[in-house]
């Protein structure tokens, strides 16, 4: 009886704690211990013995596939790049120009995309760019070309598609931090004389900065990663780090190669993810000091 | 600048959802295209429909991925509740950064380390793998929305349901989830879109015996694209936006109410 009583009370005291480790427990589990296991496969070696080893490490660095993680490096920055160019325009223009009428229709526009299998927004672009595609069929119809363009198949496809692809991912946070910037202070501003530049220059971007550093976050780590798009539209030839990744683990199988591979570029994109996170706070602090020596 | 906000930004915002849609257009009107192998348009032709539906194949890998789906919406909101209303400790409120993990980290990691976990414990892969790697990634958008939510919720209506005798449990399901019901069926329809959509933790975790939706449609596409695509796209994209619609008219609905 008396067993069962403090069985109760335990459960009493601590059914609060019980319930929520599940989640804890699905973290720790399924995504912090299998990282640890890619960590420890990495310094393992090719025969199966419990010692520690750097060669798969030596092994990696001194092949030709390191300069692979570098191109993903220029296009992910590439993208994120272009995104922001292009994505920084249609945010604002959704956020603060638009009127509210159709506010709600070009947003539910943007996010429809968005919805869809990514699989075929991809390949809906395969479709438009190929030898025998849309365009080259129109363009050979047309008779300005003779010879199919080669539109697919090589780097450009993919910075293409990859735009395409990553453009809502940068619009969405910049939009929801530009719709927070309450008008009178642009109003304020101009009021006391600044121009529209200036306006858009030392108040909207400094206000929209942590929009822009989720922007960049949110299209630049899955670029970096990225395997699918230059698998369907990149043709055989350009690697990347997502590609290398499944083709060590997928295709050859070598678990140790691919671990100390995957290890060394997550350590490359956290340097870069810290760089242009630094970079990104760099004009307001500029403009703080600025304020502050005058 | 008055004519930069008042022509050149809505020109670029035009173009700009013109290069949105492009392809969407196309991949429709060529789903009703009776030539199979080129872009010439022929004639009208209802045929990729009927082969779509008539695909065993298809319908198959719908139905994996729906179960996939449906389970790890239903187990990531389960725990990421549980997780939320219990976990009022110190100690595990500290623990919420491991959750943004899997947001930070490239799927692509996320797959190869449920890889290398799953085989190192030799469990063999299927549905079952799938769904735990899905809830991964359910739980890195469950929890911070459902955290957001309950941190706003006014506790004074917890404390009263407590001062007028309820128990824990029927707090929890009297008072907290109708609260949180919109944000409970906005992460869980967040959830379901992202695990049918999943492609990058279903190619590592399935296995030879498992195809999911996107699966199929990659293979597909690698062996050299059939026009039953287009179908299938299409059919994907109006049932995709009839969920959307309907999803935002609930929301507008529900946001009008007090009123």
């Amino acid at each position: 009886m008396k067993i069962k009583k403090n069985i109760k009370n335990f459960f009493a005291e601590y059914a609060s704690f019980i319930f929520s480790v599940p989640a804890i427990l699905w973290q720790v589990l399924f995504l912090y211990a299998p990282f640890l296991l890619v960590l420890y496969t990495s310094f393992k070696s090719d025969d199966s013995n419990i010692s520690i080893t750097l060669s798969n490490y030596i092994t990696m660095l001194s092949s030709p596939y390191f300069y692979i993680i570098a191109r993903s490096i220029f296009i992910a920055t590439g993208v994120t790049f272009l995104c922001l160019l292009c994505g920084y325009p249609v945010a604002y223009f959704l956020a603060i120009t638009v009127h509210r009428r159709w506010k709600n229709y070009l947003l539910f526009l943007l996010t429809l995309p968005f919805w869809t299998n990514f699989l075929i927004q991809i390949y809906s672009w395969i479709f438009i760019l190929d030898y025998n595609g849309l365009i080259n069929m129109l363009l050979l119809k047309t008779g300005l070309i003779q010879n199919p363009l080669p539109m697919i198949n090589n780097i450009g496809a993919i910075f293409f598609v990859m735009l395409y692809y990553y453009l809502p991912f940068m619009i969405m946070p910049l939009y929801s931090i530009l719709e927070k910037i309450q008008q009178d202070v642009l109003e304020a501003s101009m009021d006391l004389g600044a121009t529209h530049w200036q306006t858009f220059k030392y108040i909207t971007i400094p206000l929209s900065m942590s929009g822009i550093k989720t922007g960049i976050f949110l299209v630049f780590v899955p670029s970096f990663g990225e395997f699918v798009i230059p698998s369907i539209v990149g043709g055989a030839h350009h690697m990347f780090v997502g590609s290398l990744v499944s083709h060590y683990f997928l295709v050859v199988q070598d678990k140790q190669l691919g671990s100390a591979f995957t290890i060394v570029s997550g350590l490359v994109l956290i340097i870069c993810i810290l760089f242009l996170h630094w970079l990104c706070s760099f004009p307001f602090r500029k403009i703080v000091r600025k304020r502050i020596v005058k | 600048m008055r004519n930069f906000n008042s022509y050149i930004l809505p020109t670029i915002v035009i173009f700009f959802y013109f290069f949105l849609y492009i392809p969407i257009f196309i991949l429709i009107l060529f789903s009703f295209n009776d030539n199979p192998f080129t872009c010439t348009w022929t004639s009208f032709t209802w045929q990729w429909y009927y082969d779509l539906f008539a695909s065993v194949e298809i319908w198959h890998a719908l139905r994996n991925s729906l179960i996939i789906a449906v389970a790890s919406v239903a187990l990531s909101l389960m725990i990421g509740i549980n997780f939320i209303f219990f976990g009022t400790h110190q100690f595990v409120q500290r623990t919420l950064f491991l959750f943004y993990g899997s947001l930070a980290m490239p799927e692509i990691v996320l797959a190869v380390g449920l890889l290398s976990f799953f085989s190192f414990f030799s469990i063999p892969l299927g549905t079952t793998t799938l769904i735990v790697g899905h809830t991964l990634l359910g739980l890195g958008y469950v929890v911070p929305i459902l955290q957001g939510r309950f941190v706003e919720l006014d506790k004074g209506l917890m404390e009263a349901s407590y001062d007028l005798g309820a128990t824990q449990r029927q707090t929890f399901f009297y008072v907290v989830m109708p609260l949180l019901m919109p944000a409970l069926i906005t992460a869980g329809l967040l959830v379901f879109i992202i695990s049918l959509d999943d492609f990058i933790i279903s190619f590592f975790c399935s296995g030879a015996s498992v195809q999911t939706l996107p699966l199929y449609i990659f293979a597909v596409i690698r062996t050299g694209a059939s026009p039953m695509i287009n179908a299938l796209s299409t059919v994907m994209l109006v049932f995709s936006s009839c969920l959307v619609l309907l999803f935002s008219f609930l929301h507008v609905k529900k946001t009008r109410m007090p009123k």
